[in-house]
């Protein structure tokens, strides 16, 4: 499948972990394991990876508190493991800056298909034209945007999420949609996927994020990107 | 059980009813009594006083003896001047003092009056007036005197009284209906709050208590009516708590399985891809260990969805949903494709697509599982409604087992160990509840069981993917 990529997985259950890097690892990829948070922030400080699978119920710093720390400085793709019942989680690891999410029990399979998505948003050009829409200029080639001249620091899910609504300005794009095309989702993913999302990239493309006027909400439909 | 209809303030009516009978009775006797006996004690005495005067005016009489024509008339003369009105009988004939009083008593007076002794009558004239007659013979002669004397006073007074008392009697009525409507409603109301302590109660509001006001019948019964609001309190609240106990046990149990389930799943899914690498003694043993791995995850999958249902933590979130792709998408994601035919059409409904399909999913495995040969989703849409019918060809469900399909971890048969949990059914109605929708059976044996999905179509709203749960949406 030829995706190479470096993942730290942070997994706190000594077994998931084991048979995680052992199934990631014969998927092609590379991986550090790391058991709590704190040595995850540690393992990530030292060696930046492509992409961090994140487990919500860890010993000490917890998952979304390791994810908050990361979003800080990197818009590394982060994808969390929630184990709790509780929907709740997954809304505040996709708030904490999450670009997806799995719930436990997983199949091995699927994690490697969610991750390789996530490998794929942050490294392959969709296209190479450089989109300009009103103060916003996307550039998909170079993997930069930027709003009146200056660069948005956007994770790849909030770049590929700008791309797609950039390719075709005032076109209402529909969740289902965006979730095909940004997350790869074919079947019954999650529209709190989309609608974080969206929110986080609002916080960092409007100039009052309570009031968008770049990316509008279409009641009933979905969202669009109005020049 | 319905308790029958009662009509409130019957028995108030009642008690008023019987306060205002009582008085009025006892009203109506004192009057009718003491009105006989004032009226007895008027007329004696009045008889009296005639009486004295007439033995009297017998005696003046005496004087005008012997009764020629001139004496009767001053006798006539001289009664009449003293303020009397009298009659004379005498051998000459009958002669009167004043025209308007000539009265002559009856037959059975006048003979005794010949016998000697004081006779009286009361009489009415024409004109209405009321007469005392009272007559004697005049001592030493034949001749009849009788004194007449008007008691129009007495009845007119007779009459006033009269008024008096019908007018005390009707006061005394209206007072009755008062004081008694006032201490009926008073006496009744612990009965009024009584039954709408025992409404409320029934209707959940297990903290109702009756204020214990009084140290009587009512409040005797205010304590136990309180000592059983008390009681069911408790036992309602150890029973709920019993409840979430084993609910939470539920979820706690699912997910501490869940971690040792995703390994296992991982390990399983890891071990699968090289079964055809193992030797052939242990080849078969992996494969039913694979086999049971995803069983025991899927079993730890429902659990803890229906520990969330049970929780109340499950929310809707509706959009528009093309109901024949859900149906296609579900049957490919699952492999299904070839084994179960799909029919028909219904315009795009408004639902929540994950509850739905839970409810279909789990449906059309419980088809697929149980009634095996010829399944077919048929979609239907009218008047408003959606109806998807999932039949098969199978073996059909005993009726027996009808009521209990959809509880929880119920097989029709216990010694089959099929690829189900248990809890597909179940979670499948729990869904259907949070959107409204209907499940329904029906069976035949030996020709198959169809399941009827009936949804509700809630029209699109131009404004708004209603969202039932606080969605994360930025608006605009």
């Amino acid at each position: 499948m030829g995706v190479e990529g470096h993942v730290l997985l942070v997994e706190d259950d000594a077994s998931i972990r084991e048979v995680t890097t052992i199934g990631l690892t014969q998927a092609g990829l590379r991986v550090s394991a790391a058991a709590d948070g704190r040595a995850a922030l540690a393992s990530w400080r030292a060696h930046p990876v492509q992409l961090i699978i994140l487990d919500v119920m860890l010993p000490g710093l917890d998952g979304f508190e390791v994810c908050r720390e990361i979003r800080r400085t990197s818009q590394v793709p982060i994808l969390m493991l929630t184990a709790r019942t509780d929907t709740i989680d997954v809304v505040v690891g996709l708030e904490c800056g999450a670009d997806d999410y799995l719930r436990k029990p997983f199949d091995l399979p699927e994690l490697v298909a969610r991750v390789r998505a996530l490998l794929r948003r942050s490294t392959s050009p969709t296209t190479d034209t450089v989109l300009s829409v009103g103060r916003l200029e996307v550039d998909p080639g170079r993997f930069t945007a930027s709003k009146d001249g200056r660069e948005l620091a956007l994770t790849a899910t909030e770049f590929r999420l700008l791309v797609e609504l950039a390719r075709h300005p005032g076109r209402v794009f529909t969740r289902d949609v965006l979730l095909e095309r940004v997350w790869s989702y074919s079947y019954l993913g999650d529209s709190r996927l989309v609608d974080v999302a969206v929110q986080r990239l609002r916080g960092k493309v409007e100039d009052d994020p309570a009031q968008p006027r770049m990316i509008r909400t279409v009641r009933g439909a979905g969202y669009k990107l109005t020049p | 059980m319905a308790a029958p209809r009662v009509a409130p303030g019957r028995v108030r009516r009642r008690l008023t009813v019987a306060f205002v009978l009582v008085a009025g009775m006892a009203a109506a006797v004192l009057a009718a009594g003491s009105y006989l006996t004032v009226r007895a004690a008027w007329f004696d005495a009045s008889l009296a006083q005639a009486t004295v005067d007439t033995r009297y005016q017998l005696v003046l009489a005496q004087q005008f003896l012997p009764l020629d024509e001139e004496h009767t008339s001053s006798l006539l003369t001289s009664f009449e001047g003293s303020g009397r009105h009298v009659v004379l009988v005498a051998d000459t004939g009958i002669a009167a003092s004043h025209p308007a009083y000539a009265s002559v008593p009856g037959p059975a007076v006048r003979a005794e009056v010949a016998a000697g002794r004081l006779a009286f009558q009361r009489m009415s004239t024409r004109d209405g007036s009321h007469l005392l007659v009272v007559g004697g013979r005049i001592p030493g002669s034949a001749a009849e005197l009788y004194v007449v004397q008007a008691e129009d006073r007495i009845y007119a007074d007779l009459d006033q009284l009269r008024a008096v008392l019908l007018a005390g009697s009707a006061l005394v009525v209206l007072l009755a209906a008062l004081i008694g409507h006032v201490l009926a409603r008073r006496t009744l109301s612990p009965v009024g709050r009584a039954g709408a302590a025992a409404r409320a109660v029934a209707e959940g509001l297990l903290a109702t208590r009756l204020p214990v006001g009084t140290r009587d019948e009512f409040g005797a019964w205010a304590e136990s009516f309180n000592r059983m609001a008390e009681a069911l309190e408790a036992k309602i609240a150890a029973l709920s708590r019993a409840q979430a106990r084993e609910r939470r046990f539920t979820a706690d149990v699912a997910h501490e399985l869940r971690t040792p389930v995703t390994a296992l799943v991982a390990a399983a899914s890891l071990v699968r891809a090289h079964l055809d690498e193992l030797p052939t003694d242990v080849r078969r043993p992996t494969e039913l260990l694979v086999a049971n791995v995803l069983r025991l995850r899927r079993l730890v999958d429902e659990l803890m969805e229906i520990s969330r249902l049970d929780a109340g933590r499950e929310h809707v979130t509706v959009r528009p949903v093309d109901l024949g792709g859900l149906v296609d998408a579900i049957l490919g994601s699952r492999g299904w494709s070839d084994r179960v035919a799909v029919t028909g059409t219904a315009p795009p409904i408004v639902t929540d697509p994950r509850r739905l399909e839970r409810i279909l999913s789990n449906v059309v495995a419980n088809a697929v599982e149980h009634g095996g040969r010829d399944v077919r989703v048929a979609i239907t849409s009218a008047d408003g409604i959606v109806t998807v019918r999932v039949t098969d060809r199978g073996p059909g469900i005993p009726a027996a087992h009808l009521p209990h399909l959809f509880d929880r971890f119920y097989k029709a048969d216990p010694a089959r160990t099929g690829a189900g949990s248990g809890l597909g059914l179940a979670i499948a109605r729990e869904n259907a509840r949070l959107l409204g929708a209907d499940i329904t059976v029906r069976t035949e044996p030996d020709a198959g069981t169809e399941f009827r999905i009936t949804l509700p179509v809630a029209h699109p709203l131009p404004d708004g993917d209603a969202t039932a749960n606080a969605g994360a949406d930025g608006g605009g």
